[in-house]
């Protein structure tokens, strides 16, 4: 099964929940759509919305939630 | 024509500021890395009166529809012409239908894209730049949206495709920088053990930091304890609100020195410590969220010699690509 | 007491300090604590130097007790810049002679109004009482027995903007009034991540309005009917500027009711609102001899 990386595309703070009281965008074993929201980055007092450009299963987690993120790095794992 | 297909994550109208209205509040926005950005107009034979794109952090994807001189220089984002990977600092001609987008960023944090003539918006104030809080300048003062189209102005004939400015004068990036600044203002208000803590303390450039300034976490600052002047209020990292200048780093609350850059916020009430020299403010525009910065003190003078060192080095690209 | 970190960067014993910011800019402490004084020897130096049109010269920033300049360190060298600062200064002296040729302009305010309102209720966690509004933290702090005679207060004397400024247009509001008459509060214990724009509001001793929506600190009393920035200059009296105030002008607020807020606000919205304004001299020298009767002539010529 082909393997598909998330990246970020920009550097910043990397988010699993749309708000903190809010259960994770994903979680792993989850399927996602291409399209679909899989977390968010925050970077000059904005937040945006980080995309799959894949459909696949979501196997594993590359980064912690809240964990500081430069561009390109990987962010998940899908297969 | 310039259409926008993707916009990146801030891509702004930019030229070298807007000057004359600070008293009124007004900040000079521009390029915040003004060395970048002259080298990328003067690739396509544009000067610094000519508006380029300032391209943050995600680069925009951008199709033309008439022959142009292209050049990016800046930060780290590497560039393609249709779908093909061409150098940076380099002067490109692309033809009708060809579409301009970039690769994830290497280093660095903000490219210019010039473009022969000029990204050609009405000027406000006597610029074209973008200051966002206002809607002034730029495109509707405003970041490029998908779908929008940027005109250019008349393109001077001297583009040459394939001028590249030489590596040692490119701007490298690392993600250690160090920011000259000299000491003045309101440094009198911290205890000595803090303004020497100040400048041997790794700061680490926030998430939140953008045009109007860079926020750093790593230390703690104390004030000097005294009776609050009248006006000036109890907090003891306060003084009577009084001009920031553009580079000025101020400490509220002790703790997250804030630098303040090309959109800064003109006036208030928080002691400012130091002023990063005009030589460097384009590295500090350049660093990015998590990067980390040392302040390095020096005097007016050394201020001084290296603004003239920073000139004579666009000189040399000048020389260099024999458009001087 | 702790030390200061630079004895040599310290305020000389009047307060006064001149540095550098960076090689571009020069910032000239002229007094540690706001006083009306302080604020018209910066007008003082600072109209000066603007008719001398100095090459270099790129921007000339009166502020509160202070100014800021910033040159071109390539047509001027910035300690040749600072020397003749400086010089300007002893020209200058305590503005004794100092006559202010500005403007005054009535700036309605509608206190107590519902947008401001909501918003100080939204923030009640990041305020200093917050069982109680900023108009009656304020009023107390300040002496007023309720915050019918604390509005009073700070309507019943104009305000020379002393600064303009943090983001386009803000102007900062010194009350001319004595020293004893001043009133101060402090900013929000941390800032709102809101505040309505046209919002009036006060920090430390100066009075201020917010030109747009965005964060801030300080205490909010009002809202103003009138904007202080037209970004596209639809309104005659941004013709000329998008911002509305400056330097030096004199802004004599008045509490209105809500009809005249609401009638005014039509008039922003059809395009021929305009400020009430005359051109007056202010006369220090007149005000420290007799306050309360130069501001009430002033406030005759705008009211004629």
């Amino acid at each position: 099964m082909a393997e598909h990386i998330v990246h970020a595309p920009f550097p910043g703070v990397f988010y699993r929940r749309p708000d903190p009281e809010s259960p994770p965008f994903v979680n792993e074993s989850d399927t996602v759509a291409s399209g679909s929201v899989v977390g968010l980055i925050e970077v000059m007092k904005m937040f945006q919305e980080i995309r799959s450009e894949a459909d696949g299963t979501v196997t594993e987690f590359l980064v912690e939630n809240e964990a500081a993120v430069d561009a390109g790095q990987p962010l998940m794992r899908l297969t | 024509m310039l259409r926008v297909h993707r916009p990146g994550l801030m891509t702004t109208v930019q030229d070298a500021g807007r000057v004359g209205a600070y008293h009124l509040g007004m900040p000079p926005s521009g390029a915040m890395d003004r060395f970048s950005f002259s080298v990328a107009n003067l690739l396509v034979g544009n000067t610094d009166a000519h508006a380029a794109l300032e391209c943050t952090y995600l680069g925009p994807e951008i199709e033309f529809t008439e022959p142009a001189h292209i050049a990016v220089t800046g930060a780290d984002m590497p560039l393609k012409i249709n779908g093909e990977p061409v150098d940076g600092w380099t002067c490109h001609a692309v033809s009708p239908g060809e579409v301009v987008s970039f690769d994830f960023l290497k280093a660095g944090a903000r490219a210019y894209l010039a473009v022969s003539g000029g990204i050609d918006v009405p000027p406000v104030l006597g610029s074209r730049s973008t200051y966002t809080l206002t809607g002034t300048g730029g495109l509707d003062g405003r970041a490029l949206r998908e779908g929008d189209e940027l005109k250019t102005g008349a393109a001077a004939t001297s583009a040459a495709a394939g001028a590249s400015v030489p590596e040692e004068l490119r701007t490298v990036h690392p993600s250690q920088v160090e920011l000259r600044v000299v000491v003045g203002l309101a440094s009198y208000r911290l205890v000595p053990e803090s303004l020497a803590a100040f400048f041997t303390t790794d700061w680490r450039v926030t998430p939140d930091a953008n045009r109007v300034g860079y926020r750093y976490r790593g230390g703690a600052i104390e004030f000097v304890d005294r009776t609050p002047p009248a006006g000036a209020g109890s907090d003891p990292a306060n003084v009577v609100d009084i001009g920031y200048p553009v580079g000025s780093i101020q400490v509220p609350g002790g703790s997250e020195p804030i630098a303040l850059l090309h959109d800064a916020v003109t006036a208030g009430g928080y002691a400012t410590i130091a002023t990063i020299i005009s030589a460097d403010l384009g590295r500090a525009g350049q660093s990015r969220t998590n990067d980390v910065t040392r302040f390095v003190e020096v005097t007016l003078e050394e201020a001084l010699t290296a603004r003239h060192e920073l000139a004579a080095r666009l000189t040399r690209v000048h020389e260099a690509l024999g458009a001087g | 007491m702790t030390a200061a970190a630079r004895p040599e960067l310290a305020p000389g014993p009047d307060g006064s300090l001149y540095t550098f910011g960076g090689d571009e800019w020069i910032v000239a402490q002229l007094s540690e604590s706001m006083s009306l004084r302080a604020n018209l020897r910066a007008q003082a130096v600072t109209r000066r130097l603007a008719e001398l049109a100095l090459p270099g010269v790129v921007e000339i920033c009166p502020s509160n007790a202070a100014y800021m300049v910033r040159i071109d360190p390539d047509v001027v060298h910035p300690r040749a810049m600072l020397e003749r600062l400086k010089e300007l200064a002893e020209e200058v002296g305590e503005a004794e002679d100092f006559v202010l040729q500005t403007r005054i302009v009535d700036v309605p305010v509608l206190f107590r109004d519902e947008w401001t309102h909501e918003t100080v209720m939204r923030f009640r966690d990041r305020h200093q009482t917050p069982d109680r509004t900023d108009l009656e933290f304020a009023a107390e702090l300040n002496g007023y027995p309720d915050t019918d005679s604390f509005i009073a207060a700070m309507v019943g004397a104009p305000f020379i903007v002393s600064m303009i400024g943090f983001v386009p247009a803000v102007p900062w509001g010194y009350q001319l009034v004595p020293a004893d008459r001043q009133i101060e509060v402090p900013k929000y214990v941390r800032p709102r991540t809101f505040t309505p724009e046209r919002a009036f509001g006060w920090g430390g001793g100066f009075s201020a309005i917010y030109p747009v929506d965005g964060a801030g600190g300080y205490q909010l009393f009002g809202i103003c009917p009138g904007p202080i920035v037209d970004p596209a200059q639809r309104l005659a009296d941004f013709r000329e500027q998008f911002t509305f105030p400056r330097p030096g002008d004199i802004f004599r607020y008045r509490a209105i009711e809500r009809a005249e807020y609401d009638a005014i606000r039509a008039t922003v919205e059809d395009g021929t609102f305009r400020y009430r304004q005359r051109e007056v001299e202010f006369v220090p020298h007149d005000w420290f001899a007799d306050p309360d009767g130069t501001v009430r002539r002033l406030e005759g010529v705008l009211d004629a």
